[in-house]
């Protein structure tokens, strides 16, 4: 699907429910895309399926993007999102994964979807199941505590079938601008790649060139991200991250994303 | 509820519950492949028999209680029935989000295993007590709470409720109350008569319960016919078994190792707070810090939390019939 498509369904949603962070969305659709589209094994007729692989999305505001992918798989129906943010509906600004199908993990607060996904993949160790978990954080969430937590324990628990990627945008930066993420992670002994994000050909080479394992070193990409990326007025870290288009706004992103 | 495993036999009153908490975690994971412990650095000598008996089930995770608590989240996310075990305030106040989002909002079960509660670190100080935990875990749903001061209490009411949907909290208390209790008296949400009365009803938790008991002689010399309920589930809390009693009685003490605020007491009082005319009166802990120093016996003499202070409570609050 054109990225474009992705991106358009993004806009609909946000303008129709009238709520959502639509740069941060775009900021992480194309990897929440190349997730689905290659790596994940999942079935939308049985997300709770027991040898699924798992995805959280930790930084949870940009979850208009997750359900629009989800929509694309056929985890969420057109009523859904229809009903985003709406009396009656089951998706709200942040996913609440004993509503929304597919979504694994009920994030919002920063910095719980990483420990919390590193509990899965342990569980999974113990119990010798090859099922991977990928869990996307974002780049201000590494400010949190608990991201260092659990990138010591997991490699230390040798959590090989765990993959944090990262969404660089810069925001954390805007805040604390000494921040080599990469070298970060590196330091804590997960082997560690960066990537553009919004090329799904360097994810999937990401992905595809790491052996995951029950017992081995996890994965953590970092992804160079655009915050807002694809449409220029939306690019940044201005006014826009929790801001919604006007009807002149709307035809100048509309005309963006043709 | 279930239980994999059946209760061998009956500890010692005076048992140690820690290491109780230890002896249930071998009995019940040698049963139950599904059970997984963590530790933050404590009992971790104690547990080695778990640990050799259920590799691969044992974690000293280290000082990182938050993240500990929501991998414990992740760890029921796929079927297990993790235990997270280490000092009260560092589970429940430091990692309070983690509980309340990762278990409670996710409806997830699991297990809490504290010691530490209250001032039982009495001399460690403000940042090693704890006298807050039943008010913040009342506050979440889908939550039980246990406060077993023995250890046939700890391996009963673990066994009946680790598999269940709640996230669970065992407060063990440093001290056990010393009573011997019927085992099939202890069953999860409902209060144990010890003593029948018809004028006064004490509603003791934890080590208390042994304060209660001292005090019966005297209460009785003075008149007094008291009858004693034994709380060791926080919540739910069997209201049913105290209103009957404080409807029979018109007039109920609680006695409990937590902070006034949000305690045992206030519970008992939303329970029975139609049921009038009635007499209440509690003692707990100031909402204050107790930031003296001495033993944990000197801190519950300081507070009232005795024998003695029941005795003087009832004197003050109460009208003889």
């Amino acid at each position: 699907m054109s990225h474009n498509t992705l991106r358009r369904e993004i806009v609909k949603m946000v303008v129709h429910g009238q709520n959502g962070h639509i740069p941060s969305a775009f900021s992480i659709v194309d990897i929440v895309e190349a997730l689905y589209d290659k790596h994940l094994n999942v079935r939308s007729d049985d997300p709770d399926w027991a040898d699924r692989d798992y995805f959280l999305l930790s930084k949870g505001h940009g979850c208009v993007a997750l359900y629009a992918v989800l929509h694309q798989h056929g985890f969420l129906t057109d009523a859904d999102l229809e009903l985003f943010c709406k009396k009656g509906g089951i998706l709200g600004e942040h996913p609440d994964m004993t509503k929304v199908p597919g979504a694994e993990a009920s994030s919002g607060s920063l910095g719980h979807g990483l420990p919390f996904g590193a509990g899965i993949a342990l569980g999974l160790q113990i119990q010798k199941k090859p099922n991977r978990i990928f869990v996307l954080c974002g780049d201000g969430e590494c400010h949190e505590g608990t991201i260092w937590e659990t990138a010591h324990v997991a490699r230390n628990c040798l959590l090989g079938n765990l993959c944090v990627i990262v969404d660089w945008n810069q925001s954390g930066q805007q805040l604390l601008p000494i921040d080599d993420l990469p070298a970060k992670w590196s330091a804590f002994g997960w082997k560690t790649m960066v990537v553009n994000g919004h090329c799904q050909n360097e994810l999937h080479e990401a992905i595809e060139s790491h052996e995951f394992h029950t017992n081995g070193v996890p994965l953590a990409i970092i992804a160079q991200t655009v915050k807002g990326k694809g449409v220029p007025m939306l690019e940044g870290h201005g006014p826009w991250h929790h801001r919604i288009p006007n009807t002149d706004e709307l035809a100048i992103i509309e005309k963006a994303l043709q | 509820m279930s239980a994999v495993s059946e209760q061998i036999e009956t500890p010692k009153v005076d048992a140690n519950i820690r290491l109780q908490f230890a002896e249930t975690m071998l009995s019940v994971g040698q049963a139950d492949p599904q059970l997984v412990v963590m530790v933050g650095d404590i009992s971790h000598f104690a547990l080695q028999p778990f640990a050799e008996a259920c590799p691969g089930r044992y974690y000293n995770i280290g000082i990182c209680e938050p993240t500990s608590v929501s991998m414990a989240a992740g760890l029921s996310r796929v079927g297990l029935y993790p235990v997270f075990h280490t000092i009260a305030p560092f589970i429940i106040e430091r990692s309070f989000e983690q509980i309340k989002l990762d278990f409670c909002y996710q409806k997830l079960g699991g297990n809490l295993v504290t010691v530490g509660s209250a001032f039982d670190y009495s001399n460690l100080g403000v940042t090693h007590h704890c006298y807050d935990d039943f008010a913040l875990l009342k506050t979440l749903p889908n939550t039980e709470i246990f406060h077993p001061a023995s250890a046939a209490e700890f391996d009963s009411l673990f066994r009946q409720s680790y598999r269940n949907d709640k996230l669970s909290l065992f407060r063990i208390p440093g001290k056990p109350h010393g009573l011997a209790i019927n085992p099939d008296k202890i069953v999860a949400g409902t209060a144990i008569r010890i003593e029948s009365g018809s004028n006064l009803t004490i509603v003791a938790t934890g080590t208390q319960l042994a304060s209660a008991l001292g005090a019966l002689v005297q209460l009785r010399a003075s008149g007094w016919d008291p009858e004693i309920l034994y709380i060791h589930t926080i919540q739910p809390l069997d209201i049913a078994g105290i209103r009957e009693s404080v409807s029979k009685t018109g007039r109920v003490l609680v006695i409990e190792e937590h902070m006034e605020n949000g305690g045992l007491g206030d519970s008992v009082l939303r329970g029975v707070h139609d049921l009038r005319p009635f007499q209440f009166a509690s003692i707990s802990i100031p909402n204050e810090f107790v930031t003296g120093y001495g033993s944990y016996e000197e801190h519950c003499e300081t507070l009232g939390l005795t024998s003695a202070g029941i005795l003087r409570t009832v004197e003050i609050e109460f009208d003889l019939p």
